[in-house]
């Protein structure tokens, strides 16, 4: 998993040398693969904010950037990767460059900004507002968020899609106008069909988890999600690393052998850890608690036979719909109508037989937060599985108390324990 | 006797839901709707009646905390929590929409926890993209078959037109209403005009048709109306749904003249465009023309193909300067719900562009409750005295 997370760790220096070179830099949302698609058949360096929110977290930048957008009078509840990034950029702008503490070499100055409209409103109005610091011009690619049920009418389906579609065709018309030349639509085509292969092979990997004890923790899958997440490197590069790290968790399932020394608890985790504070994680670990999967959010999407659909637009609009919508058919057939943003948890929590939940509401992000009460309580109706909340933040360490969460987690212990006993009595498999 | 005009604006505003209960009781089927997204022609088309769903800020929140977290749109909060406690048991049904990211979230769970009769979603895109506007037009054919469905009738395209030119009669007798506000002093308070609004976002629109023009005409006869203040002042933000906060401002020595809101001139001001299909209309009214900072729009580049900052600000806000000029504004508050990224953003660039054509600005944030209002006062109060 290592060499997965320094692929997305040299996308600072490779955009920075890219820079230097003359050659055209992105600031990217994530966006769930066809504009990173675009950009990478444009020979457009991407670098993802998001991502170098949870650096500049890890590596304690994040505080004095956090305080130079909140000086800047951007509310402070605001996402705590937005405000890394306004402080970054006007620190930036103030100094003409890439301030010197900036960990791992920094992002340049872009050339352009892609956000997107997915989930989040951050998403393309924190981008909006770095018009402050930036000149670079911001395209919003669009993703359709339909309802559960109206999903299922006739044709939505396909206008969905089409959308999709036509979407990245104007992006595409954009790009071309703004860097004067055209696009390589055999090699786009190439970039999307490995895109796909990508995201099939890290689908198994994490299907490998369901294994008792489970061989791959939450921290390994968090060092490894960014390379699926955020196009870092030649998705051929990326697929290559996620086979090998494939072979690795399939011998520790073969050889039973678990990600820790004694697994006690099976727990699901959601929604992003707060990266500041990974260490927790080992405490917990020792206390028996074994992370075996995460929110759906930043999982990869269930695998779909994409083989008939002939053009590559089409075909990466399709991962990227089947993303968003790969879960409703079963959740339709629950009779879930929480839909896609609550549902997932009911399925992975049964399927890796999670004993609870950790809960993370981060106190700055609506998107991480704001369905996680009706997780909570779904999985006890439903699966008779508690959940454990530990309030924290992504990027703001104040946000969050180790030991105040390691007091609740003992606790917690005796809950779980308890449901186990209830789940047993109701006859479900764990 | 029943009241007319201006009190019976104020008569329902302090009561809203009750013509809707008795509309209800009369067998009309009432369709409760969030936010200014959802397209109430095809609700008026279909003899359905739209009743806005909205908040109570002295209402202590105690049942959404089961679904909706402390760290989300308060306001919404307040809705879900008013849903749970049976307050939006009359409806036959809701339509919402992909307001914001809270609110589109708000859709489903109500579906979840309150499993209304009659629910629809509309996905509202978030740019004014050739892609996007087709979408939306294939989005508004989606709601019209699920109308068609709940109702059994069809919707055509004759009784759409007819919805469209009642609801853009209000919309223009709102713009008449609005422009007694343009008079120093204005001849309606802006705590009238929200009690007005709120009014008309609780009655069908025939019935908001025959109240407008009684309360227009009673404005510009009374005497008594509105004194002479030194602070003309536009607020802009979320939303206001409650008289509390022009109320305050009103007894410091202002007039709200103007305002930029979800439930004022926002939700009012552009009119629909009869066009052939009137879908197209509809379509491209509510997602081009209606002025949200929750929709984004692109900013023609420069030569070098870069973007200049304050051309971006005029794009977005310049029409902010014209209400500015025509109410004749001296001052602008900012007001923004907590946990509203959707204003939070727009915050300082706006504050910059409203520097930028010499008008002085104050942000306010608060949790949608009368304790929290009741604590901007002082900063109000210093507010005024500055730009008096």
């Amino acid at each position: 998993m290592y060499p997965l997370r320094a692929l997305v760790d040299g996308m600072y220096e490779r955009a920075v040398e890219a820079s230097k070179e003359g050659k055209p830099v992105a600031w990217c949302m994530v966006n769930w693969w066809g504009g990173d698609a675009v950009l990478r058949a444009m020979d457009v360096a991407a670098i993802y904010p998001e991502d170098y929110g949870a650096v500049c977290a890890a590596f304690g930048a994040a505080p004095a950037y956090l305080a130079q957008s909140d000086s800047d009078g951007f509310p402070t509840h605001m996402c705590g990767y937005a405000r890394n990034c306004l402080g970054y950029a006007a620190r930036m702008q103030a100094l003409g460059g890439i301030p010197p503490e900036a960990p791992m070499g920094g992002m340049p100055k872009p050339t352009l900004l892609l956000s997107s409209g997915y989930f989040c409103d951050a998403r393309y109005k924190w981008f909006q507002a770095l018009g402050r610091y930036l000149d670079a011009p911001l395209w919003v690619l669009e993703m359709p968020h339909p309802g559960l049920k109206e999903s299922q009418m006739e044709g939505v389906r396909q206008h969905n899609i089409k959308f999709l579609v036509e979407e990245l065709r104007e992006f595409i018309a954009f790009l071309e106008r703004l860097l004067g030349r055209k696009m390589d639509w055999d090699r786009l085509a190439e970039i999307i069909d490995d895109t796909i292969e990508m995201n099939r092979v890290w689908h198994q990997v994490n299907e490998l988890r369901k294994a008792r004890p489970c061989p791959m923790h939450s921290r390994d899958f968090w060092s490894s999600m960014p390379a699926s997440l955020y196009m870092a490197a030649d998705p051929k590069i990326t697929a290559d690393l996620y086979r090998n790290m494939y072979d690795e968790v399939k011998s520790l399932v073969d050889s039973h052998t678990g990600a820790i020394d004694e697994e006690k608890y099976r727990l699901a985790f959601a929604e992003l850890p707060p990266w500041h504070s990974l260490g927790f994680f080992n405490q917990l670990a020792e206390r028996g608690w074994n992370f075996v999967i995460e929110s759906w959010s930043y999982q990869p999407p269930k695998p779909i036979d994409l083989s008939h659909v002939s053009d590559p637009l089409e075909r990466v609009a399709n991962l990227t719909y089947q993303y968003f919508s790969g879960y409703f058919e079963n959740a339709l057939k629950n009779s879930a109508r929480w839909g896609y943003f609550a549902y997932p948890y009911l399925e992975f929590v049964r399927e890796y037989q999670c004993d609870g939940i950790m809960l993370h509401p981060l106190l700055t992000c609506r998107t991480a937060t704001n369905h996680l009460m009706v997780v909570q309580d779904q999985l006890m109706q439903k699966l008779k599985v508690p959940s454990l909340i530990i309030e924290g933040d992504i990027v703001d360490l104040n946000l969050f108390d180790p030991a105040d969460a390691l007091r609740k987690a003992e606790t917690f212990e005796e809950t779980m324990s308890h449901y186990r006993k209830v789940r047993k009595e109701a006859g479900m498999a764990w | 006797m029943a009241e007319v005009g201006l009190n019976r604006a104020k008569e329902i505003y302090q009561e809203r839901s009750r013509r809707a209960k008795e509309l209800s009781t009369e067998g009309k089927k009432v369709i409760g709707y969030l936010d200014i997204y959802p397209v109430l022609e095809m609700l008026t088309a279909l003899d359905l009646v739209p009743y806005r769903i909205l908040g109570d800020m002295s209402e202590p929140i105690t049942k959404a905390d089961t679904c909706l977290p402390t760290v989300v749109c308060p306001f919404l909060r307040s809705v879900m929590d008013l849903g749970l406690k049976g307050n939006y048991d009359f409806l036959d049904g809701v339509v919402m929409a992909h307001g914001c990211e809270v609110s589109e979230k708000t859709a489903h769970i109500w579906r979840v926890y309150l499993n209304p009769p009659y629910a629809h979603f509309i996905d509202t895109p978030h740019t004014t993209h050739t892609a996007a506007q087709q979408q939306y037009k294939e989005l508004l054919r989606d709601f019209k078959k699920t109308l068609e469905v709940f109702t059994g009738k069809e919707l055509s395209s004759e009784r759409l037109r007819e919805a469209i030119k009642a609801h853009n009669q209000q919309r223009a007798l709102v713009r008449e209403l609005y422009e007694l506000r343009k008079p120093d002093p204005p001849l309606i308070s802006g705590t009238e005009t929200l009690q007005i609004i709120v009014a008309l976002a609780s009655l069908p629109v025939v019935e908001g048709n025959e109240l407008l023009p009684q309360v227009i005409s009673e404005v510009k006869e009374r005497e008594g109306g509105p004194t002479k203040k030194a602070a003309r002042l536009l607020v802009w933000g979320s939303i206001i749904d409650n008289t509390t906060l022009f109320e305050m401002m009103e007894s410091l020595g202002a007039n709200v003249v103007m305002d930029d809101t979800s439930l004022g001139s926002r939700a009012y001001f552009p009119p629909v465009e009869l066009t052939d299909d009137p879908l197209d209309g509809l379509a491209y009214r509510y997602l081009v023309e209606l002025k949200s900072p929750r929709t984004f729009r692109e900013t023609i580049l420069n030569q070098s193909k870069r973007k200049d900052y304050l051309t971006d600000l005029g794009n977005r806000f310049g029409y902010l300067k014209d209400y500015t000029e025509e109410w004749k504004v001296n001052g602008v508050i900012l007001e923004a719900l907590r946990y509203c990224d959707i204003h939070g953003y727009e915050v300082p660039g706006l504050k910059e562009y409203l520097g930028s054509i010499g008008l002085p600005s104050i942000y306010l944030e608060h949790d949608y409750s009368q304790a929290a209002l009741a604590q901007l006062r002082t900063r109000v109060q210093a507010f005024l005295e500055i730009i008096s």
